[in-house]
C-alpha cells in the first residue's frame, strides 16, 4: 500500500477532526449544553454512532460530490481537502458558525476552475439548493414536532420529574440516531474526494464484508470521532444558547429535526422507497448540520410567536453562509496553484 | 440495560411520591392547625392541644426530612437541570409555610393568649382563611409539578383567600383596641392575630414566585 497515500490523506483526516469539532456539537450539544447528559457518556456514544452511520450509509452522499467535481489526482484531493479545513478553522477562530459540506463544495468549485473541468450546474443548483432546503425543511419538522410535544405535556399531566427522565432517554436516542446521520450525510465531505484513489481491498469479518470505500469511511470515522472527544467541548458551549435560550425539551426538538433532516438527505432506501411510489424525494447530498440546527432553533423560536431570537447573530450566521463556500474555493484555487508550481506535484489531469 | 431502566423509572417513582408526600404535608399541617386553635379557644392549654402541637411539631419534622431527602435526590441525580433551582426555592418556601404553622401553634402555647368569648369567631375565621391559603398554595404547587396549566386558578384563589384574610385580621385588631381590655393584652392578641395572619402572606409570596417559575416551565 502506498504511503503517500496516507499523506495526502491526512489533510481528510484534519477536515474529518474539524467535522468532529464542529458538527458533532450540534447533535448532542444542545443535550450537554443543557446538562441533561454528561459529555463522556454524549461523545462516546456519538463518536460509535458516527462511525456506524459513516461505514453503512455514507455511499449515496459521496457520489453526488463525485458528480460535481471527480478530483482525479491524489495531490488535487488532498488541496481540497485541505482548503476546506482551513476554511472551516479560519471561520471558526473568527467566531462563525460554519458548515463543512460549504466549505467542501467550495473547494470543489475551486478545484474545477483551476483545472479547467466543467462544474455540472444542475449538480451545484441542486448542493446549493438544500442550503436553502435543509434549514427550511428543519424548521417545518421542529414546528410540527414541538407543536405535538407542547399538546402532550399539556394534556399527559406528566410529572415533572418523569417527563425528565422520558427527556433524557429520548437525548440518549435522538444523539445516537443524529450521530449516525451525520456519520451517514457528512462523511461524503471529509472523504469524499479520496474514493477514487483509495487503496483497499474488500475486508470480510465473519459474515459482514467491508468494501475499499467503508474502510476508508471507516478511518474518516475515526478522523471525526477524534474531533468529538478533542475538541467539540469548548464549541458545545457556545451552541444553542446563541440563537435562543433552551430547555431540555426543546433541545431535544432539535436535534430530531435536525437529525431527521440529516438522514433524509442522506438515506438511499428512503430515497429509492418515494421513488418507487412516483413520490419527489430528496437528493443525496451532504447538508450542514449547523443549517439543520438554525433552522430548527428559528422554527421553534416563530412557533413560541418570534420571541427571544436574536436576529442580530442570525445575519452573522446566514453571511459565514455565503463567505464559506467562497473563502473556501479562494483558499483551494491559490494553494493548487503553489502545490503545483513550487512542489511540482501533479494535482489534476 | 433492562434492569438499568427499571431502576431509574423505580427512582423516578420513589422521588415522585416524596413530593406528593411533602405536599400532603402542607395539607396536614393546615388541617391541624385549624383543630389546634379551635381547641386552644374551647380549652386553653389543655392536654389535647398539647397533643395537637405535638402533631404539628410531627409533620413538621417529617416535611423537613422530606425536603432534605429530595434535595438530596434532584442534585445527586442532576435531575431537571434547567428547574432544578425553581423547584427547590419552591420546596424551601412550602417549607417556611409548614415551619409558621409549627411556630403559631407553639407561640399560642407558650404566651397563652386569653381570647374573649367574642372574638372567638373572627379568630376561628381567621385559622380557617390561612389554612385554605395553605392548602390552594400546596394544590397549586402540585399542579406545577404534573398540570401547569392549572396552577393560574389555585394561585388565584390564594391571592382571593389572602386579601380575605388581610380584612378578617384588621377587623379582629380594630376590635380589639376598641375594647377596654388592658393595653398589654391587646398588644399580645394584636401581635398573634399578625402572626396567624403571616401564614397566608407567606403564601401569597410563594404563590408569587410559582407563577414565574411555571412561565419558565412551559417549553
Amino acid at each position: 500500500m502506498d504511503l503517500s497515500y496516507f499523506i495526502f490523506l491526512s489533510s481528510g483526516l484534519f477536515l474529518g477532526w474539524s467535522l468532529g469539532a464542529n458538527d458533532a456539537a450540534n447533535v448532542f450539544g444542545t443535550a450537554v449544553g443543557t446538562k441533561m447528559l454528561r459529555f463522556k457518556t454524549a461523545a462516546t456514544i456519538a463518536s460509535i454512532c458516527i462511525i456506524l452511520g459513516a461505514v453503512f450509509g455514507g455511499s449515496g452522499t459521496s457520489r453526488t460530490l463525485v458528480e460535481l467535481g471527480s478530483v482525479n489526482e491524489l495531490a488535487g484531493a488532498f488541496m481540497v481537502a485541505l482548503s476546506a479545513a482551513l476554511a472551516v478553522y479560519w471561520m471558526v477562530n473568527n467566531g462563525t458558525p460554519v458548515s463543512t459540506t460549504q466549505a467542501i463544495v467550495g473547494s470543489i468549485v475551486g478545484w474545477n476552475f483551476y483545472s479547467n473541468h466543467h462544474t455540472d450546474t444542475t449538480i451545484l443548483a441542486k448542493i446549493v439548493s438544500t442550503w436553502i432546503i435543509c434549514p427550511v425543511l428543519s424548521g417545518i419538522i421542529a414546528i410540527c414536532i414541538y407543536l405535538i410535544i407542547k399538546q402532550y405535556i399539556k394534556h399527559s399531566q406528566m410529572h415533572i420529574i418523569h417527563q425528565d427522565l422520558y427527556t433524557r432517554l429520548g437525548l440518549i436516542a435522538a444523539c445516537a440516531f443524529g450521530a449516525y446521520a451525520l456519520g451517514a450525510n457528512n462523511i461524503a465531505n471529509v472523504m469524499g474526494v479520496f474514493v477514487d484513489a483509495a487503496p483497499f481491498h474488500e475486508v470480510t469479518i465473519g459474515y459482514m464484508k467491508l468494501s475499499g470505500t467503508q474502510i476508508l469511511f471507516f478511518i474518516g470515522g475515526l478522523a471525526i470521532s477524534s474531533g468529538v472527544f478533542t475538541y467539540s467541548q469548548k464549541i458545545i458551549k457556545t451552541i444553542g444558547n446563541d440563537v435562543m435560550s433552551m430547555s431540555p425539551i426543546i433541545a431535544w426538538i432539535v436535534v430530531v429535526a435536525q437529525s431527521l433532516v440529516l438522514f433524509l438527505f442522506a438515506s438511499e432506501s428512503i430515497k429509492n422507497f418515494l421513488e418507487g411510489y412516483n413520490i419527489p424525494s430528496l437528493p443525496l447530498v451532504p447538508v450542514s448540520s449547523s443549517q439543520a440546527v438554525i433552522g430548527a432553533v428559528i422554527g421553534i423560536g416563530i412557533a413560541k410567536g418570534g420571541r427571544g431570537i436574536r436576529w442580530s447573530l442570525l445575519s452573522k450566521v446566514s453571511l459565514g453562509w455565503i463567505t464559506t463556500p467562497i473563502v473556501s474555493a479562494l483558499i483551494c484555487f491559490i494553494f493548487l496553484f503553489v502545490l503545483e508550481n513550487v512542489f511540482n506535484l501533479i494535482v489534476y489531469h | 440495560m433492562f434492569q438499568i431502566k427499571i431502576s431509574l423509572f423505580a427512582q423516578t417513582k420513589a422521588l415522585e411520591n416524596k413530593i406528593d408526600m411533602f405536599h400532603d404535608k402542607i395539607i396536614d399541617v393546615a388541617m391541624t392547625f385549624k383543630k389546634a386553635i379551635a381547641v386552644f379557644l374551647r380549652e386553653q392549654r389543655s392536654l389535647e392541644y398539647k397533643k395537637l402541637c405535638k402533631q404539628i411539631k410531627n409533620i413538621e419534622h417529617d416535611a423537613d426530612n422530606l425536603r432534605r431527602d429530595i434535595e438530596n435526590q434532584l442534585y445527586s441525580q442532576n435531575l431537571i437541570p434547567d428547574l432544578r433551582a425553581d423547584v427547590l426555592e419552591l420546596v424551601e418556601n412550602l417549607d417556611s409555610i409548614i415551619n409558621r404553622f409549627d411556630e403559631v401553634a407553639y407561640k399560642f402555647y407558650i404566651e397563652r393568649p386569653e381570647f374573649p368569648e367574642e372574638y372567638h369567631s373572627r379568630m376561628k375565621e381567621l385559622c380557617e382563611q390561612v389554612s385554605d391559603c395553605a392548602e390552594n398554595m400546596a394544590i397549586a404547587s402540585r399542579a406545577f409539578f404534573r398540570d401547569f396549566s392549572t396552577v393560574r386558578d389555585y394561585s388565584q384563589k390564594v391571592y382571593f383567600i389572602e386579601s380575605e384574610s388581610d380584612l378578617t385580621s384588621g377587623k379582629m385588631k380594630e376590635a380589639i383596641f376598641d375594647s377596654e381590655m388592658p393595653l398589654a393584652n391587646k398588644l399580645q392578641l394584636s401581635g398573634i392575630i399578625s402572626e396567624v395572619a403571616d401564614i397566608a402572606d407567606i403564601a401569597e409570596d410563594c404563590v408569587d414566585e410559582l407563577l414565574i417559575f411555571t412561565v419558565k416551565r412551559d417549553i
